[in-house]
């Protein structure tokens, strides 16, 4: 969106509400870093919870699948994961680009596939919900009119018409985010 | 504590199923024993918009007409569950005469089931007096209610009660709920009831039909089915590279477990035993199987020491094998840490491939299978394994029936939240220290 109607500090604060309330922890205690399952202790559940929790927040909807998951689906099999269900150059490569730099040192490949759930940070779900808010139209869909504003701090509504602004979901715009990649790297 | 010479021997004199694949048992396992699929895409209700749209439905043309009027009149209290259940337990009843048993006190019955989902009209209805803040009780009792009969129906423990009453067994009655483990437990808990003595017969056995849409799109949201597969039939493929969750099935499966003795004071005949039982909890998560399979692990050490056998005096294991990212390593994890060097050897085998999950129904049907094979010297295949998995390492019989003798297996079911149970079950040998010890495990 040309305008940020909802800061990055906002997001960060509702994920680690979400996360404080769906692990039963104390706000304060997490940090942007925090893996969700190595530090904070969440199991897979764990994540639907919290998803739910932001969908509800920000009135979005989240990818369900691991970029990873969709290099597979849209460049063929063994393209990401090969076939020790171990990442391949190719998505190492890739997943730097989706950081916009340096990885951690753990990311390598050869690396399990079972080992990338650990690297869902506070803050990569964070930067997940920014994507999403990021695809804010110019105008509503339903009046046509560019007035949006912010209810709650978290809601993004029409100032016109009052209808909640609609975005596009999770695992759409990661498709879009790939195949924008791959036309201008050619990666797979 | 009783040694294994002077402890009660435990019998299977019957048993019964319904599932996707056959009307009976025999239907079944032939069916299992060629490699066929019983998974399609689901009938029932809509699924559009689902990302999994397929499961493993009964044909109700395999249910009979229920025609006495004890049935007719059980049969409004039943869900569709517990009417698989009903189909599958005169099977195996029939089987073991169970009519002509006079000390009925003397039979118990143990069923693994969860009662129905709510029903979709229900929730409807419960809407329309509810404005958010509070009931109108008086609107809702003043016309039709919600169905009382649906109430009943969501019951787990008027499972046990009917089929008691169905089959006039006024011994110990027992419901268990612990999703895929239950039709497990149930056979487990209920040769133990007769071990100590407290029942010379038992029922046991589980069902579920989890098939309409509130069950089903529970399962979606824990994101558990498989959404990835080119046709129905190739999407459960358990150990495979490629699975991508479990299919969901309905079904029920039964047993009639008898202390030896008992069985042939009556003459009848013995189809085999049940060597032992291990039961455990992983303590870990709800959904997420503990890494190194630690509950699995207890669960069949516990079934062999149990059967006061040994790893080495197991030929065949009939595997949970879900076609889950999860369980299917994990399951293979425990397997070799069980058996070490010789987890290689051993043929593994997941019926799921061609049953699909039957959730509580399931441990009863693969045992039943497990023994129907051991009794045809045929192990039966592991169907759409195609891509190895390089975590999941073991013989699991590829998509082909394998004719071969073996006389001991281990059946396994891992629940949901951890809740495992493992049955040791044993052709029948008619000497008195139990099953013969030298069965040809490498006949071709």
């Amino acid at each position: 969106m040309k305008e940020k109607f909802i800061s990055e500090e906002t997001v960060l604060e509702e994920v680690k509400k979400g996360v404080a309330e769906t692990l039963n922890r104390d706000k304060a205690s997490i940090g942007p870093e925090d893996s969700l399952m190595k530090d904070l202790g969440a199991e897979s559940l764990d994540f639907l919870d919290i998803t739910y929790r932001l969908e509800q927040t920000f009135g979005i909807k989240m990818a369900r699948h691991f970029v990873l998951e969709h290099v597979e689906e849209m460049f063929g099999e063994g393209s990401a994961i090969d076939e020790n269900g171990q990442l391949t150059d190719k998505a190492v490569e890739l997943l730097k680009i989706r950081a916009g730099g340096d990885l951690p040192a753990e990311i390598h490949a050869g690396m399990d596939m079972d080992e990338v759930p650990t690297l869902v940070t506070v803050k990569t779900m964070t930067m997940g919900v920014m994507d999403i808010l990021d695809s804010l139209p110019g105008a509503c869909a339903a009046c046509g009119n560019s007035a949006w504003k912010t209810e709650n701090g978290v809601r993004i509504v029409c100032g016109s018409c009052g209808a909640n602004a609609t975005f596009d979901n999770g695992d759409d715009l990661m498709k879009a985010w790939l195949s924008k990649v791959q036309e201008e790297k050619k990666l797979f | 504590m009783l040694t294994s010479s002077s402890r009660r021997r435990v019998v299977i004199t019957g048993y019964g199923m319904v599932t996707p694949l056959g009307k009976n048992t025999e239907d079944t396992f032939e069916k299992a024993s060629q490699g066929k699929s019983g998974i399609d895409y689901l009938s029932r209700f809509d699924t559009s918009g689902l990302p999994c749209r397929i499961g493993g439905e009964v044909n109700d043309q395999w249910l009979e007409k229920e025609e006495d009027e004890k049935s007719l009149r059980l049969l409004a209290f039943s869900s569709r569950g517990l009417r698989l259940m009903a189909k599958a337990t005169r099977e195996a009843a029939g089987q073991a005469g169970l009519d002509h048993v006079v000390k009925r006190e003397r039979i118990g019955c143990v069923l693994g089931f969860h009662g129905d989902n709510p029903s979709v009209e229900d929730l409807v209805l419960l809407h329309r007096y509810y404005d958010g803040k509070g009931w109108d009780s008086r609107g809702l009792l003043s016309l039709e209610g919600y169905s009382h009969l649906n109430f009943l129906r969501r019951k787990p423990d008027v499972g046990g009660a009917i089929l008691s009453r169905l089959f006039r067994c006024a011994g110990p009655a027992l419901s268990i709920a612990s999703a895929c483990a239950a039709g497990s437990q149930a056979i487990g808990e209920s040769f133990r009831i007769i071990r100590d003595g407290r029942a010379d017969v038992m029922i046991a056995g589980g069902c579920d039909s989890q098939l309409n849409f509130v069950g089903f799109v529970g399962f979606v949201l824990i994101k558990a089915l498989a959404e990835k597969y080119s046709t129905p039939q190739k999407a459960s493929r358990p150990f495979d590279r490629k699975r991508s969750g479990f299919v969901m099935s309905e079904g029920a499966g039964a047993v009639i477990l008898e202390d030896l003795e008992h069985a042939r004071s009556r003459g009848i005949p013995i189809l085999g035993e049940v060597l032992g039982y291990g039961v455990s909890a992983d303590a870990y998560r709800i959904t997420d199987t503990h890494p190194k399979g630690l509950g699995a692990v207890l669960a069949m050490r516990g079934a062999i020491e149990d059967a006061s056998l040994s790893s080495a005096d197991i030929d065949y294991i009939n595997a949970h094998g879900t076609s889950t990212a999860q369980n299917d390593p994990t399951e293979t994890t425990a397997i070799k840490e069980v058996f070490g060097e010789r987890a290689r050897e051993i043929p593994v085998s997941s019926n799921k491939s061609m049953l699909g999950h039957t959730i509580g129904a399931a441990g009863a049907i693969e045992a039943i299978l497990t023994l129907v094979g051991m009794n045809r010297s045929i192990i039966l295949p592991t169907i759409n394994y195609e891509f190895p998995d390089p975590k999941c390492d073991l013989d699991y019989v590829p998509n082909e029936a394998r004719r071969k003798k073996h006389g001991r297996a281990l059946s396994n079911s891992f629940g949901f939240g951890g809740q495992n149970a493992c049955l040791c079950i044993g052709r029948y040998d008619d000497r008195d220290d139990g099953p013969s010890l030298c069965l040809d495990s490498h006949a071709p």
